[in-house]
């Protein structure tokens, strides 16, 4: 089933450091100019959220009922 | 890719670790002082040595520890950056040894000199500390129930310095309030609003993240914090007004609180995704359930407040929420935290290519387990000496030392191995 936000979903909530954020850059990467990807983390990665901004990214997270966090990352 | 791993952000690995390193030195002391007072020290919770253990056992080791770890992780669970964080922590870990040193051998020697310089330079520690973490987090909303939970926690830190200060001079002084229903207070106010709400607020980000576990669910996550907190503002109102009644029933329901949370951390455990325990869900749980046992005992306090007031109930119940629960807590993430930090800074120093070792090579499991058989056997010797002081005191004395000298030992290992690869790291990018 496909995400209603994005095609690209990358489920890291039971991954240990630092493998997220190495996969969410290895994503990041694969993505052409206007698409966008949801990184899914049972908290909000805050030293993530330091390099999108830097690289020119823009992101939005939204906290579910379950305790996923869920960032929206676009270009 | 590896070098971006939030390093600008980290501070030096000497800023948390001097912390960490200080912390079991002043478990010994206490080990210490129970080895040489004995029995006299479960005789009541208002001896002398017994308010110095407590105050080496909470500012010593539990604050140490919390201090240390949140000038580490507040960039990285709260996006929030400390201002020059290595003089920061030379600055708070300073006076905040020095003023646990001061208070204690001022409540064991009665001298009022001590005591004031303990208090003085514990105020001076924690505003210290306060200023700068609350210049950090200005500007930073409360996006998550961790950054919520912190903000709270550290106005109850706040909290418990100023009910302390005022009490070492209500002690000398004198004052109108009740002198037990003050000093139950200031303990609550670190236990549950300082040190409590900071344990669940940070709980939501490193049980998930070290044990792979569920989430916290978002609704009882955003209130957990804000629940806690507010008991204590009622607490003391409950205090100032002189309401018994409403002291008892705000300790049933915070009691009440801490077992929901112990009992869902539990259960996001029982459903963790790493098949092998290690020594951080070992810790954990036996926080979680030493910390229940203390709750119950707190809860059957405030119901039968008879029972409460009986030595041993009181000092069996401080041992299990303070050495069984918080100092299992604490360790448990302190062998997370400890090799992470090395791990972190050699991968940095390898420039993405050199790889560091991994954390098992920093830091193997089976010096963690053997450490944790100790605290273990030390919990049940010193739980033991509150129905058999002659002979359990200076038993639990010299387990909890035994426990601590090895909790050292282990934490130096990973600073001693950590300084061996470094040095080979740097050996192999000079060759061509």
């Amino acid at each position: 089933m496909t995400h209603p936000k994005s095609a690209h979903v990358l489920d890291a909530r039971f991954l240990e450091p630092p493998e997220p954020f190495v996969k969410t850059l290895e994503m990041l990467a694969t993505l052409n100019e206007g698409e966008s990807m949801v990184l899914q983390l049972f908290r909000e990665p805050h030293p993530l959220y330091r390099i999108l901004v830097q690289d020119g990214y823009r992101y939005s997270t939204e906290l579910l009922d379950d305790g996923t966090f869920e960032v929206l990352i676009s270009r | 890719m590896q070098a971006l791993l939030s390093f600008e952000q980290a501070p030096p690995i000497t800023a948390p670790l001097r912390f960490f390193l200080t912390a079991p030195l002043f478990g010994m002391l206490a080990g210490l002082l129970l080895l040489v007072e004995g029995p006299e020290l479960f005789a009541s919770r208002w001896s002398t040595s017994a308010l110095a253990i407590t105050h080496l056992l909470t500012l010593g080791f539990l604050l140490q520890i919390m201090l240390g770890a949140l000038i580490q992780i507040l960039p990285v669970v709260a996006g929030a950056n400390l201002k020059n964080p290595s003089l920061l922590s030379s600055l708070v870990h300073f006076s905040l040894s020095a003023g646990a040193l001061s208070l204690a051998a001022g409540f064991l020697s009665g001298a009022k000199a001590a005591l004031h310089a303990g208090a003085g330079l514990l105020t001076f520690c924690i505003v210290l500390f306060l200023w700068a973490a609350v210049a950090a987090l200005r500007g930073v909303p409360s996006s998550s129930p961790t950054i919520r939970g912190i903000k709270l926690a550290l106005l109850g830190l706040f909290g418990v310095a100023s009910l302390g200060v005022f009490l070492v001079f209500a002690l000398q002084q004198g004052t109108n309030f009740s002198l037990i229903a003050l000093t139950d207070l200031h303990a609550g106010w670190g236990l549950a609003a300082w040190s409590g709400v900071l344990l669940i607020a940070v709980a939501y980000v490193v049980v998930p993240m070290f044990q792979l576990t569920p989430g916290y669910p978002a609704r009882p996550g955003w209130w957990f914090p804000v629940g806690i907190f507010g008991l204590l503002v009622l607490w003391t109102l409950a205090v100032w007004f002189n309401l018994e009644i409403l002291i008892r029933c705000t300790k049933a329901v915070l009691a009440l609180c801490g077992i929901a949370f112990c009992v869902l951390t539990l259960r996001l455990q029982a459903q963790r995704r790493r098949a092998k325990s290690d020594a951080t869900s070992r810790y954990w749980k036996l926080g979680l359930l030493s910390s229940i046992l203390a709750l119950l005992m707190m809860l059957t306090a405030a119901i039968w407040p008879e029972l409460g007031e009986k030595d041993a109930w009181s000092i069996g119940f401080a041992i299990l929420l303070l050495v069984g629960g918080f100092f299992s807590f604490m360790i448990g993430m302190l062998y997370k935290i400890v090799p992470f930090l090395a791990w972190l800074h050699l991968q940095n120093q390898g420039k993405g290519q050199i790889a560091a070792p991994t954390m098992n090579k920093l830091l193997s499991d089976a010096a963690m387990q053997g450490q944790f058989h100790a605290h273990r056997w030390g919990i049940a010797f010193l739980l033991l000496a509150t129905i058999f002081p002659e002979w359990g005191a200076r038993v639990a004395g010299l387990g909890m030392i035994l426990s601590m000298l090895w909790l050292g030992f282990n934490l130096l290992s990973v600073v001693r191995r950590y300084r061996a690869f470094a040095r080979d790291i740097s050996v192999r990018l000079l060759q061509p």
